[in-house]
């Protein structure tokens, strides 16, 4: 369904990827680890066309994306949950979820996702009229997920969506993230948490100082010394 | 006495409806777009002398101008940002560097539009008078006109305010202004909206300078002096605040023109004192955060 191949992403001159690929299919969990400014924000943002590679090329369900606008590619199905969840702050937890489907041929049919939206998340039906920056850290990432969902997507890229929650709530998260690959979704998970990452991943890579080291079958990669030695700490 | 401050009270927002319509127009500009306007006054002015010339050349109805003007206005704001405003927003290094250059732009575009209108019109003051007969409500007179555009000035104010509260574009520009990268994740296309927000901010001074000129003398300097008026409302209302500048513009008409009646001249001072009170006070406005 995506497959990247090659890619250079740079930031004015500094050079942040190196020749990534990599790829993901239907309905299949890849996640992507590496340490604090390794670049996994920029490949996400590459991927979803906030930033465009100076090199290789990147196709999402047979089209060639690596040169489209970020608005453009949401239409093709795929969905950027980002990293620090990037809510509209002033915008009522419904008004984000709305915004989620602002495409117009999603715009119709709303209030039907957001129906379903608020299957998967309960708890944010009784908030939807609580202003977005007055939720708590948990139902804020809830919100930015739900908004995300509500595009529809095929694809479904999120950054570091435990980042500031309590454990219960970063299981919450994990379950509804495999809930939605049965739902069909393929999802591009980025994240800190590598053993839990890669205990509900099908596959991963590992990124290192802009490089793609490693890859594989998460089972596998649990396995790996080096695996264990730099992200678990054993 | 209590008359004399009626009297007062409905002046303030007869003249603060106007304020208010330029300040959201503004709002629109530098709130969402992130142009700092300077030019701003100049389209009030280009709405002020469009609406007197179909008036005196051809006897257009002012009121009709409205349908004319706003629209011709709304192109040329709309077609500015997507040439002039939309590459520099490109070429810019960073959100602060395209702050500084946009501005810079205005300076230019304020001399060019009012050499313009020199060129065209002449420096000459005009006016015209349309409805000028007054209108007796308790115990007091006013013109007609004076009223009418309140009135033009509150509905165009509301609709404004719907249209940004409910229907899907509105909800565009308010998500725009909260997180430009997070909106066009959302699908927004971030180009036409900040586009569409200059055009309706061009849109908003027009439409104030239709109104403007039915009851104020119009000259092609005046644009400069409404460009700071909206500056100090959209601070004083709290910046990127659509509410916030409505109700500073009634706030600070009120304050005009109750020191229009202690001392008539004083009313520009006054506003900047405020300004600077407010600065040192409560820099973050009225419903800012
Ligand atoms: N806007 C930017 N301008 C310049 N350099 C940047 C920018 N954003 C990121 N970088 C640099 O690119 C590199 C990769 O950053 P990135 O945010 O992709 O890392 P990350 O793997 O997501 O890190 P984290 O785990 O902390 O989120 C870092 O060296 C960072 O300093
Ligand atoms: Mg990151």
């Amino acid at each position: 369904m995506l497959q990247v191949s090659d890619i250079d992403t740079y930031y004015g001159n500094i050079q942040a990827l190196w020749g990534v690929s990599l790829r993901i299919d239907e309905a299949e969990i890849v996640a992507l680890v590496g340490a604090n400014g390794a670049g996994k924000t920029t490949l996400l943002n590459t991927v979803s066309g906030l930033l465009h590679p100076a090199s290789g090329r990147i196709e999402f369900c047979g089209k060639r994306i690596d040169g489209m606008a970020a608005y453009a590619i949401v239409q093709l199905g795929m969905s950027h949950i980002p990293e620090g969840r990037r809510l509209f702050p002033d915008m009522s937890t419904r008004e984000n979820l709305q915004l989620g489907a602002y495409p117009r041929r999603l715009w119709k049919h709303k209030e039907k996702t957001l129906e379903e939206v608020y299957k998967i998340f309960p708890i944010l039906k009784e908030k939807e009229s609580q202003l977005a920056r007055t939720l708590s850290g948990g139902e804020q990432q809830m919100v930015a997920i739900g908004r995300g969902l509500m595009s529809m997507p095929r694809l479904c890229i999120i950054d570091e969506p435990s980042s500031g929650l309590a454990p219960v709530v970063v299981d919450e998260i994990f379950q509804i993230i495999l809930r939605l690959r049965n739902e069909d979704i393929g999802i591009f998970l980025v994240e800190q948490n590598v053993q839990q990452t890669l205990e509900i991943a099908d596959r991963a890579y590992v990124l290192e100082n802009g490089r793609i080291t490693l890859g594989g079958e998460s089972k596998e990669l649990l396995q790996q010394e080096v695996i264990r030695k730099a992200y678990l700490g054993l | 006495m209590i008359v004399r401050v009626l009297d007062i009270g409905i002046a303030g927002l007869l003249l603060g409806g106007i304020y208010a319509l330029i300040a959201v127009g503004l709002t629109l500009q530098y709130g969402v777009a992130r142009v700092l306007n300077i030019a701003h006054g100049e389209f009030i002015m280009i709405g002020a002398f469009i609406t007197w010339s179909l008036y005196i050349i051809f006897g257009i109805n002012p009121l009709l101008s409205l349908a004319i003007c706003g629209p011709a206005i709304f192109t040329i704001g709309f077609l500015l940002y997507r040439t002039l405003f939309r590459r520099l927003r490109i070429s810019s290094a960073s959100p602060a560097a395209f702050e500084g250059s946009s501005m810079l732009a205005c300076f230019g575009l304020l001399f060019i539009i009012q050499n313009l209108a020199i060129l065209i019109w002449g420096a000459d003051i005009k006016g015209y008078s349309y409805l000028a007969f007054p209108i007796r409500f308790w115990g007091q007179t006013f013109a007609a006109n004076r009223l009418i555009t309140l009135g033009f000035a509150l509905a165009i104010g509301l609709i404004f305010y719907f249209f940004l509260t409910w229907s899907r574009l509105g909800k565009a520009i308010r998500a725009a202004a909260q997180d430009a990268a997070a909106a066009e994740l959302m699908g927004i296309n971030i180009d036409q909206v900040l586009a569409l927000c200059f055009g309706f901010g061009a849109l908003m001074a027009g439409l104030g300078g239709t109104l403007l000129s039915m009851s104020y003398k119009i000259q092609p300097t005046m644009g400069l002096e409404y460009t700071v008026i909206a500056l100090i409302v959209i601070v004083l209302g709290g910046l990127g605040s659509i509410p916030g500048s409505f109700i500073g513009g009634l706030l600070l008409g009120l304050v005009g023109s109750i020191v229009t009646y202690i001392q008539p001249g004083l009313s520009l001072v006054a506003y900047y004192l405020l300004f600077m009170l407010l600065l040192l006070a409560k820099p973050t406005g009225i419903l800012g955060k």
